[in-house]
């Protein structure tokens, strides 16, 4: 039996599409991750020296460095992977059902609704529901409203986008409402709906994140190569046996899990999803919705956000959300030009 | 007269509204290189993808080797029907040979995407649709004509029974409609069974060997285009009046069109 070229083979059971261009940007994606992270645990003041880090990994640390690694930045590292990948992935999945980059869930009030849920819950009626699930029913209600008020469904991308932001300014008001209702400190409140942070997060929050990632990212992995299918047009997906119909609503449903996971958990962080798939498509030239990649990317992108956040010496200290909203704009920036560039704006 | 095992059964199918075809009964000849003809609106492109399963029926069946078609699953069906559509979309970067790569989907597993005749398949395809030196081009940088062969080479990579085309030379200008058609019936000629709706009747006329003649969501007639083109069957079909000669070249039915009666009959 010949080996065939782009291909990992496991035995005589599975082989699964691994281009060499696709495995090696996926390692110097992960390479990448690997130093952001060890300079987001031994950078700044109560950084721990790298020649430690290895000690303190293990469970060779005492005093300052257990307490930094437990407890700051340890748990704020690993939620910060595990939202950007969920958002990675959520854009992934959505883009590719919408066929257009602007079709991500930060854009079309996933992200937004998924975050005034969370705010109704957690400030209106504290302590009644879990605040993931309010994520999650602001999302799919975000969602459902986008649905219905294109009259297409998913179908037509310039309606979708359209509708998407309305919604999205209505769910953000929404969460202004819900925060000058509540008598609070404003501010701080309005900075963790809004923006999306990561500063202070325990090791539930972590379990979280990674408990929605471990439990989606087998089902995305199981439709990748159908929804590659669905790009070719439904009727050509239907032909072939991929049911793009169903392939379609579990796209959409894995995604909204996973932004409702990452809103629950650092507030609705906006541009990962619709940036970190884009770059994963440029730098492989492939075709495909390069789940894996996606995550990869939006993890790398949110950990190097993060790191800004922490490190950059500004005299007051922003939220990883405000970061990202600046690299969304440059990354939309960016995109005007190579579309003016083209001709086609 | 074989039949292929595709049939269908009573078949009437809609878009929500009035019922575009209806009532239709038949059986896919085996062998044969089947053109549907019709008038626009006609149900012609309805019923080709009712019987690829990709729109189900209000009410009857379409029958796959005795069984109703829903009750395979979507990779077991696609192993004995292939359809092109009108309007497949080419994916962002994709390579010819990606693109007919897509075509072995049915034979691979969730585990298992690949296949020890995948090479075979595809090697096959791009040989037969005369792609072989452009098997590494990107499809977007194709000729409207050499992307219409990429599909086809997709389909042919499917190894089905059957190969169905929705419409296959409606994009393609006149000189790459005939080699398109001449592909088919070099593939007919080779033993594969192929059926195609097609908008031009002296095209359906030259090349099928057995035509389905529809209008308004219900089969006319059927049989070989000898017998069944008349003038009385292309007015009523069509709303034309017409003298039928032999074509000069292949002495196949020529259809010469006198006046259009649309205005007088109805």
């Amino acid at each position: 039996m010949s080996r065939p070229k782009g291909f990992l083979v496991l035995g005589r059971t599975m082989a699964v599409p691994l281009s060499r261009v696709s495995a090696v940007t996926g390692l110097a994606l992960l390479t990448l991750m690997l130093a952001a992270c060890a300079a987001t645990l031994s950078l700044g003041r109560l950084g721990i020296p790298l020649a430690d880090l290895p000690g303190a990994l293990t469970g060779g640390a005492g005093g300052k460095a257990a307490f930094v690694l437990e407890r700051l930045r340890g748990p704020r590292l690993v939620v910060g992977v595990g939202t950007g990948a969920a958002l990675g992935l959520s854009g992934a999945l959505f883009q590719t059902v919408t066929r257009n980059p602007l079709g991500s869930p930060d854009v079309i009030g996933l992200a937004a609704g998924a975050g005034a849920g969370a705010a109704a819950v957690a400030l209106l009626l504290p302590g009644a529901v879990p605040v993931p699930f309010g994520a999650l029913a602001g999302a799919v209600l975000a969602i459902a409203l986008v649905y219905l008020s294109t009259g297409t469904g998913f179908r037509n991308p310039g309606r979708l986008i359209v509708a998407g932001i309305g919604v999205s300014a209505m769910a953000v008001a929404f969460i202004q409402y819900v925060v000058y209702a509540v008598e609070r400190d404003k501010a701080t409140v309005l900075t963790a709906y809004v923006n999306g942070s990561l500063s202070a997060r325990s090791w539930e929050h972590a379990a979280t994140i990674w408990i929605v990632l471990l439990v989606t990212a087998p089902f995305a992995a199981a439709i990748a190569g159908r929804l590659g299918l669905a790009e070719m047009g439904d009727e050509t997906a239907a032909m072939l046996g991929a049911e793009p119909g169903r392939t379609r609503t579990a796209a959409v449903a894995l995604s909204i899990l996973l932004s409702a996971g990452a809103v629950a958990v650092a507030g609705p962080i906006s541009f990962i999803a619709l940036t970190a798939p884009q770059i994963a498509r440029r730098l492989t030239r492939g075709t495909g919705p390069h789940l894996m990649l996606s995550a990869l990317t939006g993890a790398l992108l949110l950990v190097l956000a993060d790191l800004a956040a922490q490190q950059l010496p500004l005299p007051v200290s922003l939220p990883v959300g405000i970061y990202t909203l600046g690299l969304g704009g440059l990354y939309l920036g960016y995109l005007l030009i190579r579309e003016w560039k083209k001709g086609t704006l | 007269m074989s039949t292929t095992g595709l049939g269908a059964r009573d078949v009437t199918v809609s878009y929500g509204g009035d019922p575009v075809v209806r009532d239709v009964s038949l059986d896919i000849p085996q062998g044969e290189l089947t053109m549907i003809i019709g008038p626009n609106g006609c149900g012609k492109s309805t019923l080709i993808k009712t019987l690829a399963r990709i729109m189900k029926p209000e009410r009857g069946q379409v029958l796959l080797h005795g069984r109703d078609i829903w009750s395979y699953r979507g990779r077991q069906a696609a192993r004995h029907v292939a359809l092109l559509p009108q309007n497949p979309v080419a994916p962002d970067g994709i390579t010819v040979r990606g693109l007919v790569r897509r075509g072995r989907f049915p034979h691979h597993t969730l585990l298992r995407q690949w296949s020890p005749d995948d090479d075979a398949a595809i090697g096959f395809a791009l040989e037969r649709t005369g792609l072989h030196d452009l098997a590494e081009a990107q499809a977007g940088e194709l000729s409207g004509g050499q992307r219409q062969r990429a599909w086809i080479a997709m389909v042919l990579a499917q190894q089905t029974d059957l190969l169905l085309l929705d419409e296959p030379t409606t994009f393609l200008d006149i000189a790459h409609q005939y080699d398109l058609l001449e592909l088919c019936r070099e593939l007919h000629r080779e033993g594969k069974t192929i059926v195609a709706v097609l908008h031009d009747l002296n095209q359906a006329a030259r090349f099928a060997s057995h035509l389905i003649v529809m209008k308004d969501g219900r089969v006319v007639t059927q049989g070989p285009p000898s017998q069944v083109l008349t003038p009385d069957l292309v007015a009523e079909a069509f709303g034309l009046a017409c003298d039928i000669v032999p074509d000069p070249r292949t002495a196949t039915p020529m259809v010469i069109p006198h006046a259009s009666l649309a205005h007088g009959v109805r």
